[in-house]
C-alpha cells in the first residue's frame, strides 16, 4: 500500500512460551521476535503444533509469555485489552445462540456500557459492512456457516478495535464461501484500516490476504521465515492464476523447517 | 534455586488440588456428624433427641436388630433389583422394536416416557388391585405388585434411553453395514448393541435410585408389612423414631452401595470397550 | 419445508394413535375383568376408563356436599399449590447453589460429592420422618418437594455453566468483562436449557412427593383422599379418578416446563418457524 504507515503496532522480542513444568514441560515457542506495523495484514502460518495460535493468544493477553517482551503501541497487552484495542474472531463463530444477530453484535458494546441507541446504530452499520443488512433479526441457528462467521467479524469490529486477531476463521468453511469471505475481508480491511493478525494453516490463503507472512515451524515452535507479499492491492481472485502467485506459494512452502 | 522452589510449589499445588476435593467435603461431613452426635443439630433444627436421635444411638439399634433389619432389607432389595432387571430388559426390548419400526416406534417411546411423569403413589395401589386375584398367597402377590411398580418405572427410563442408543448412530455407520450386506441380526450385534451400551448405563444410573425409591414407596401401600420403607413408616406411626432412623440410614447405605457397584460395573465394561 | 411439517404432524398422529391403543388395551382388560366369574367387584381391579370419566361428571354427591370431581379437584388444588411452592423454592435454591459452585471452587468441592450422594439415596423414603420433624403436613409437603427439586436443578445448571465453550470465556475476557457481566451475559443464559432439563426431571417428582406426604396423615390433599378412598370410605371410582388425575398432573407438569422453556427462549421459536 502506498499510504503504508510505518509506525509499529505490535512489537515482540525474544518471546518464549513453555507449558507445564517438570517432566511434562513442553516448549511451545522459542525466541520469536517480530514487529507488526500499524494497518498491516500479517499472517501466522504453520502446521499444527508450531505455536501460531499460542503466539496469537500471547498478543491477545490470553497467555503471558514465559520469556521475552511484547508491547502494543508502547503499552502492555493487558492495558491494550482493557482499552478495547482487540477484536477477536475464532475458528468457530462463537455466537450466542439465544441472541439475534443484532444483539450478538451489540454484546461487546453492552459490556463496555455504550448507550442503547448508539449500540443499535453501530451494530447496524457493521451488519451492512459484512453484507447481512437484512438478517439483523435472525438467530444464529438460522444462518449458514459463512454468514455466522460474518456476524463474528462484525462483532469483532463493532468496538472499533485497532487490531483484529483472527484464529483460523475460515478453516471450517467450504472453498467457495471461503473465497468470497477472503475478498470481503480485504474490502473491510481497506475501509477500516485495521491491523490484522491472521492465523492459518492454509498457505494459499495467507498469500492471497497478507502483506507479510510469518512462517512458524514446530518442535519447538519458532519463527523460521518472514515472507513479504507485495502484490498490488486491491487484489482480485485472478491473481491466483498468475505465475508470481504460484511462486510465492512455493516460497512460503519451502521455508518450513522440520515438517 | 528460586526456580526449583517455584517448581516444588507448583507440584504441591497440583496435589493439593486433588487432595482438597476429598478433604473439604470430608471436613464438612465430620463437622455435621460431630454436631449431630453432640446434639447441636437438634438445637439448630428445633427437634428433640427423640425425633432425631444421635448417630451412636441409631448405630446401637442397628446392631441390636440385625436379623430383623436383614429380613426387611432382603425384601426391599429383591423387589428393587428384580423390578430393575425385568423392567430394563422389557424397556430394552421395546426400544429394539421401536427402533426397527421407527415410524411407529418414536410415538410409542413418547408414550413410554409419559409414564416417567406418573406419580409412583398413584401406581402402587393400582398394582395392588390388579394382582389381587392372581394368587392366594399374600406374600407372593404383594411382592408381585411392588415389583410391577418398580418395573414400570424402569421400563420408561430404559426404553427412552435405549431407543436413543439404538437410533443415534455415527453418520454412515449404518450405510457401512449395508455395503457389507449385513443381515439385521449382524447389524444389531455389531453396531446397534455396542452403540447403545453407554445409553443403557445412563438409564441404569437413573433407574437404580428410582427402583429403590419406588420399592420403598410401594411398600407403604402393600398388603404385607415388610420392607425398609414400610418399617420406616410403621415405626414412625408408633413413635419409634430411633428405629425409623435406623431404617432410613440402611436405605441410604443401600442406595449408595448399589450405585457404587453400578459405577464399578460401568467402568469395567467401558474400559473393555475402549481397549477394543 | 412442507414435508418437514407433514412429518411433524404425522409423528404427533402416531403418538396420538399410541395413546388410543393404550386406552383400548385398558378397556379390553377392564372388559375381561368385568366378565370374569371369580372377580366379584371389578371396580376394585380395573374399571372401564369411560366409567371413571362418567363418575367425574355424573353430578352425584359423594360426601353429601361435593361431587366426585369437585372433591378431587378441591384436594388436588391443595396438593398442587404446596408442591408448586416447594418446587419454586427448590428450583431457586438449586439455581443459586449452581452459581455459588461455579463461583467458588471451595463451595463446589464441598457440595459436589453430597449432590452425588443425594442422587443415590431414597429421599422420598424419608418423607415420614420429615413429617414428624415439622409436625405440620403443609410445610412437610413444601420441604420435601423443595429437596427433590433442588438437586436435579443444581447439578444440571452447573453442568450447563461448565459446558460453555472456552472461546466464550475468552471473548468476555478480551472485552474486559467483569464477573457480573460474565454471568448475566454468558453463563446464566447459556445454562438455561440445562436448567429446564433439571426442572423437567423435578416437576413430576415434586408432585409425587406432595401426594406421598398427603398419604401419611389425614386432612386435605390428593394423597389423603387417596388413602380414604382405598379404605372404602367412598365409592372406588374416586380412587380411580385420583389415579387418573394425578397421572395427568404429573405429565402436564412436565409438558408445562417444556412450554415455559419455549416461551422464554425466543430463538428456539424463531428457528422452528424457519424450519417449517
Amino acid at each position: 500500500m502506498d499510504t503504508a504507515n510505518t509506525e509499529t503496532e505490535i512489537l515482540m522480542s525474544d518471546i518464549g512460551m513453555k507449558f507445564n513444568s517438570g517432566p511434562d514441560e513442553v516448549t511451545a515457542l522459542t525466541s520469536v521476535s517480530l514487529d507488526i506495523k500499524k494497518g498491516e495484514f500479517v499472517s501466522l502460518v504453520g502446521p499444527s503444533g508450531c505455536g501460531k495460535t499460542t503466539l496469537l493468544r500471547i498478543i491477545a493477553d490470553l497467555l503471558n509469555p514465559t520469556s521475552g517482551t511484547i508491547n502494543i503501541g508502547g503499552e502492555s497487552t493487558k492495558q491494550a485489552r482493557l482499552d478495547g484495542k482487540y477484536g477477536m474472531v475464532f475458528q468457530s463463530p462463537v455466537l450466542y445462540e439465544w441472541r439475534n444477530v443484532v444483539k450478538n453484535i451489540e454484546l461487546p458494546l453492552e459490556i463496555m456500557g455504550v448507550p442503547k441507541n448508539e449500540r443499535l446504530e453501530r451494530a447496524e452499520e457493521m451488519l451492512e459492512m459484512v453484507g447481512l443488512k437484512d438478517f439483523g433479526n435472525s438467530y444464529p441457528g438460522q444462518l449458514s456457516g459463512g454468514m455466522q462467521q460474518r456476524v463474528g467479524i462484525a462483532r469483532a469490529l463493532v468496538i472499533q478495535p485497532e487490531i483484529l486477531l483472527m484464529d483460523e476463521p475460515f478453516s471450517a468453511l467450504d472453498e467457495f464461501t471461503r473465497e468470497r469471505l477472503h475478498e470481503d475481508l480485504l474490502n473491510i480491511w481497506r475501509r477500516t484500516n485495521k491491523t490484522i493478525v491472521f492465523v492459518t494453516h492454509n498457505i494459499s490463503e495467507s498469500v492471497f490476504l497478507s502483506d507479510k507472512i510469518c512462517v512458524l515451524s514446530p518442535h519447538p515452535g519458532r519463527l523460521s521465515a518472514v515472507v513479504d507479499v507485495d502484490f498490488e492491492r486491491p487484489r482480485l481472485m485472478d491473481i491466483k492464476s498468475t505465475p508470481e502467485y504460484t511462486s510465492k506459494v512455493f516460497e512460503v512452502r519451502s521455508s518450513f523447517e522440520g515438517v | 534455586m528460586q526456580e526449583v522452589n517455584e517448581l516444588n510449589k507448583k507440584q504441591k499445588n497440583m496435589s493439593w488440588q486433588s487432595l482438597s476435593s476429598i478433604i473439604y467435603p470430608a471436613i464438612f461431613g465430620i463437622v455435621v456428624f460431630v454436631m449431630w452426635q453432640g446434639g447441636l443439630l437438634n438445637i439448630l433444627l428445633h427437634t428433640d433427641t427423640n425425633t432425631l436421635p444421635s448417630p451412636s444411638r441409631i448405630n446401637s439399634i442397628i446392631m441390636d436388630n440385625q436379623a430383623k433389619i436383614f429380613l426387611n432389607l432382603k425384601a426391599t432389595v429383591i423387589v428393587a433389583l428384580v423390578g430393575l432387571l425385568f423392567g430394563s430388559l422389557i424397556g430394552y426390548g421395546i426400544a429394539i422394536v421401536a427402533a426397527q419400526y421407527r415410524k411407529w416406534g418414536a410415538g410409542g417411546i413418547t408414550l413410554a416416557s409419559a409414564f416417567n411423569a406418573v406419580p409412583i403413589v398413584a401406581l402402587a395401589p393400582v398394582m395392588n388391585n390388579l394382582t389381587k386375584h392372581i394368587s392366594s398367597s399374600v406374600d407372593f402377590r404383594s411382592m408381585l405388585a411392588k415389583t410391577l411398580v418398580v418395573m414400570i418405572v424402569c421400563i420408561a427410563g430404559m426404553s427412552v434411553n435405549a431407543y436413543r442408543g439404538l437410533t443415534e448412530l455415527k453418520p454412515f455407520s449404518e450405510d457401512l453395514m449395508k455395503t457389507y450386506a449385513a443381515g439385521n441380526f449382524t447389524v444389531f450385534k455389531k453396531l446397534l448393541l455396542p452403540n447403545s451400551i453407554p445409553y443403557v448405563f445412563t438409564a441404569l444410573r437413573i433407574s437404580l435410585p428410582g427402583s429403590i425409591i419406588s420399592a420403598l414407596v410401594t411398600e407403604y401401600f402393600s398388603e404385607k408389612v415388610i420392607g425398609i420403607g414400610r418399617q420406616i413408616r410403621e415405626n414412625i406411626v408408633t413413635a419409634q423414631f430411633a428405629t425409623a432412623w435406623a431404617y432410613i440410614i440402611i436405605s441410604c447405605l443401600l442406595g449408595i452401595v448399589l450405585y457404587v457397584l453400578l459405577l464399578l460395573v460401568e467402568s469395567v465394561v467401558m474400559k473393555n470397550r475402549n481397549r477394543k | 419445508m412442507a414435508q418437514i411439517k407433514k412429518k411433524k404432524n404425522s409423528s404427533t398422529m402416531v403418538t396420538l394413535l399410541w395413546t388410543l391403543a393404550f386406552f383400548l388395551i385398558w378397556e379390553l382388560i377392564a372388559f375381561w375383568v368385568e366378565s370374569s366369574a371369580s372377580i366379584r367387584s371389578p371396580e376394585k381391579v380395573l374399571p372401564h376408563f369411560w366409567k371413571i370419566v362418567a363418575v367425574a361428571f355424573d353430578g352425584k354427591t359423594i360426601n353429601g356436599t361435593d361431587t366426585a370431581i369437585q372433591l378431587v379437584w378441591l384436594n388436588a388444588k391443595v396438593t398442587l399449590i404446596r408442591s408448586a411452592q416447594g418446587f419454586v423454592i427448590g428450583a431457586s435454591i438449586g439455581f443459586l447453589l449452581a452459581i455459588l459452585m461455579s463461583l467458588s471452587q471451595i463451595i463446589k468441592k464441598i457440595a459436589f460429592p453430597y449432590l452425588m450422594i443425594i442422587q443415590m439415596i431414597p429421599i422420598l423414603g424419608m418423607a415420614p420422618i420429615l413429617l414428624s420433624f415439622t409436625g405440620d403436613i403443609d410445610s412437610s409437603r413444601i420441604i420435601i418437594a423443595a429437596i427433590l427439586t433442588f438437586y436435579p436443578v443444581a447439578t444440571n445448571t452447573l453442568a450447563g455453566m461448565e459446558a460453555v465453550e472456552k472461546e466464550k470465556h475468552e471473548l468476555m475476557y478480551s472485552y474486559a468483562a467483569n464477573k457480573w457481566q460474565l454471568y448475566t451475559k454468558t453463563l446464566i443464559p447459556a445454562s438455561i436449557p440445562y436448567f429446564f432439563t433439571g426442572l423437567k426431571v423435578s416437576a413430576p417428582l415434586a408432585i409425587t412427593a406432595s401426594i406421598l406426604v398427603d398419604t401419611l396423615q389425614g386432612g386435605i390433599g390428593l394423597g389423603c383422599l387417596l388413602s380414604q378412598s382405598l379404605k372404602g370410605a367412598m365409592t372406588r371410582y374416586v380412587f380411580w379418578l385420583i389415579v387418573v388425575i394425578s397421572a395427568a398432573i404429573g405429565i402436564l407438569s412436565y409438558l408445562l416446563m417444556g412450554l415455559l422453556e419455549d416461551a422464554i427462549s425466543s430463538h428456539k421459536k424463531a428457528e422452528r418457524a424457519c424450519k417449517r
